[in-house]
């Protein structure tokens, strides 16, 4: 195994990542910028290494000083997290050339996966379905009325040029189409100067529905889905496994052909394909090429360490998990917690931290990077800690999830803890009947 | 003779510098009163929140305000960034850039002095 791994992240994924090499007795080194020399990381790591000033582009993005603080700690390994340098090619790529291995895939299949034009061809080509459009800007009524045949009904058009609705159309039936068409090039001519427009499929009621993988050279399983349809602006809050829209049979089918494409791309690590689902029909969106802020709900119904089996796989280049050895039970719930006043449109509220009080018990567990006396810095994400709760079934997680609300404290900041009350006595949330779009429509508090 | 204000600037910043950091060490420094005197009269803008003070809307790109430069009431005078959230900070009045108090990529505190309009 690794000796010594260093941890080019902060917060609490870091944390994370530094409790799962201590329980197997890796060496871990932490980088930090100089407003975290205080952070829970830079306490628990056995060495710490200040790597540039609180801008992130100074310090967790600056590859160079990154360097360094391998080179100094002789540390054999490098494990990014999310956000920062997780899903930068050029990192793993400067890595791979110095024999440093970079805990996630190579550098070759981040690029492929980080281009979203790119990583659509392949999802298409080895079987995923994909949100079928145009190519690039169309404005010839004879060659739309080709495109809209793959694409199937409600069709979004939009400005090639555009942006902020303006020459925006849902067309729901194909009696509409030509008359909208030609609407929305005037329309784009108008506003932007360009008569050509995009043709999509338009989602009406979108679910965000993701497949967590795990793959080595022998072999590529899953560890069923996350559906992560509680947004806020793109920003996922409320993360659950299993969904409680699926049924089986869907299911089924999404694990076979996202395991089908990951194995056949030459994957090796954990991953998570991310689709919109609507109408019992999925749509790739994009691969992530890391660990996400979302896989403990994972972890707690498969009881699999994700973050110890990206090590694994890293050090061996083989996973020693068998889809056999996956059967999850009962359900699962993230709520993430960011210092965030819901009530003043969710504006953000840096501070230094008074009472804290984080709840336990059974079933009950905090990822976090908080404590009492702990300053929140303006520099970086909002989100300061995650509490995810197991039950049986899907009714006691909800009540398990509102009673550790119940014992969360946290003073000296605004938090999203209360929202989070709300949304799980919220008779949408109860039944599941909510899209993406959910809380960008609703006031909750 | 023309006196360099980036050199009264830096002093200045030197100077809060070294409060801050006596302060830390819980010695209070005597003549803060004297500190506030230097200050030249017009509008001081304050930063309405504590972040990260961008003078320009992308790295490299066209600043939002030059010194000696006329300023409309609404227009941007910078942006502060608080955990990934870009605050637009408009302009209180009409008025032209006397002083601008922070530099690009300096982390402010809420309240700060921003710029000086007149």
């Amino acid at each position: 195994m690794f000796n010594k791994i260093l941890i080019a992240n902060r917060g609490e994924i870091a944390v994370r990542i530094i409790r799962a090499c201590k329980e197997w007795g890796i060496a871990t080194v932490a980088i930090h910028s100089d407003v975290d020399k205080n952070s829970m990381h830079v306490r628990l790591a056995d060495e710490s290494v200040c790597v540039g000033t609180h801008q992130p582009a100074n310090s967790y993005l600056n590859i160079p000083t990154i360097m360094s603080a391998i080179e100094l700690t002789n540390a054999e390994a490098v494990h990014p997290g999310y956000g920062f340098l997780s899903e930068n090619a050029e990192f793993a790529k400067i890595l791979e050339d110095y024999k440093i291995k970079f805990i996630g895939p190579s550098s070759k299949l981040i690029k492929m996966m980080g281009d979203k034009i790119q990583a659509k061809v392949i999802a298409k080509k080895y079987g995923l379905p994909v949100i079928e459009g145009s190519e690039g800007g169309v404005s010839d009524l004879k060659e739309a009325k080709k495109i809209i045949q793959n694409i199937g009904f409600p069709i979004l058009i939009k400005a090639a040029g555009g942006g902020g609705g303006k020459g925006m159309k849902v067309v729901n039936k194909e009696e509409e189409f030509e008359n909208l068409f030609l609407t929305a090039k005037l329309e784009a001519k108008k506003f932007f100067g360009n008569d050509e427009v995009y043709i999509e499929k338009f989602f009406q009621n979108p679910r965000h529905i993701e497949v967590q993988i795990l793959s080595g050279k022998n072999r590529t399983i899953h560890l069923h889905e996350r559906d992560c349809s509680v947004q806020r602006r793109h920003q996922k809050l409320i993360e659950e496994t299993p969904s409680p829209i699926l049924t089986d049979e869907l299911r089924n089918e999404l694990f076979e052909k996202t395991v089908r494409m990951v194995s056949q791309i030459g994957y090796e690590g954990a991953g998570t394909v991310e689709f919109i689902y609507e109408n019992n029909k999925f749509y790739f969106l994009e691969m992530n090429t890391r660990v996400q802020v979302e896989h403990p709900v994972t972890e707690v119904v498969t009881g699999i360490d994700i973050i110890k089996e990206q090590i694994n796989i890293a050090f061996n280049g083989n996973t020693s998990l068998k889809q056999e050895d996956i059967k999850p039970r009962g359900h699962a719930i993230e709520c993430r917690i960011n210092a965030e006043d819901a009530s003043k449109n969710f504006q953000p509220s840096p501070g230094t931290i008074g009472m804290c009080h984080q709840p336990s018990g059974f079933r009950t567990r905090v990822d976090g990077a908080i404590y009492q006396g702990y300053k929140v810095t303006p520099y970086y994400d909002s989100m300061i800690c995650k509490l995810i709760c197991h039950g049986r079934n899907r009714t006691e997680a909800i009540q398990r999830m509102k009673r550790s609300l119940d014992e969360f404290v946290i003073e000296g900041i605004q938090t999203t803890i209360e929202l989070h009350k709300k949304l799980l006595d919220h008779e949408k949330f109860i039944s599941s009947d909510f899209n993406v779009s959910w809380l960008d429509k609703e006031k909750i508090i | 003779m023309e006196i360099d204000k980036k050199i009264i600037l830096k002093l200045v910043q030197t100077l809060e510098d070294l409060k801050k950091s006596l302060k830390e060490i819980g010695i209070n420094s005597k003549d803060e009163s004297e500190v506030e005197e230097i200050e030249i009269s017009g509008t001081v803008v304050k930063s309405p929140i504590v972040g990260t003070a961008y003078l320009a809307p992308e790295p490299g790109g066209k600043k939002f305000i030059e010194m000696g430069k006329k300023i409309k009431k609404g227009e941007t005078i910078m942006i502060v960034e608080a955990m990934k959230t870009m605050n637009h900070v408009p302009s209180p009045s009409d008025g032209i850039i006397k002083e601008i108090s922070v530099e690009d990529g300096q982390p402010i505190e809420f309240g700060q002095k921003l710029i000086i309009l007149e």
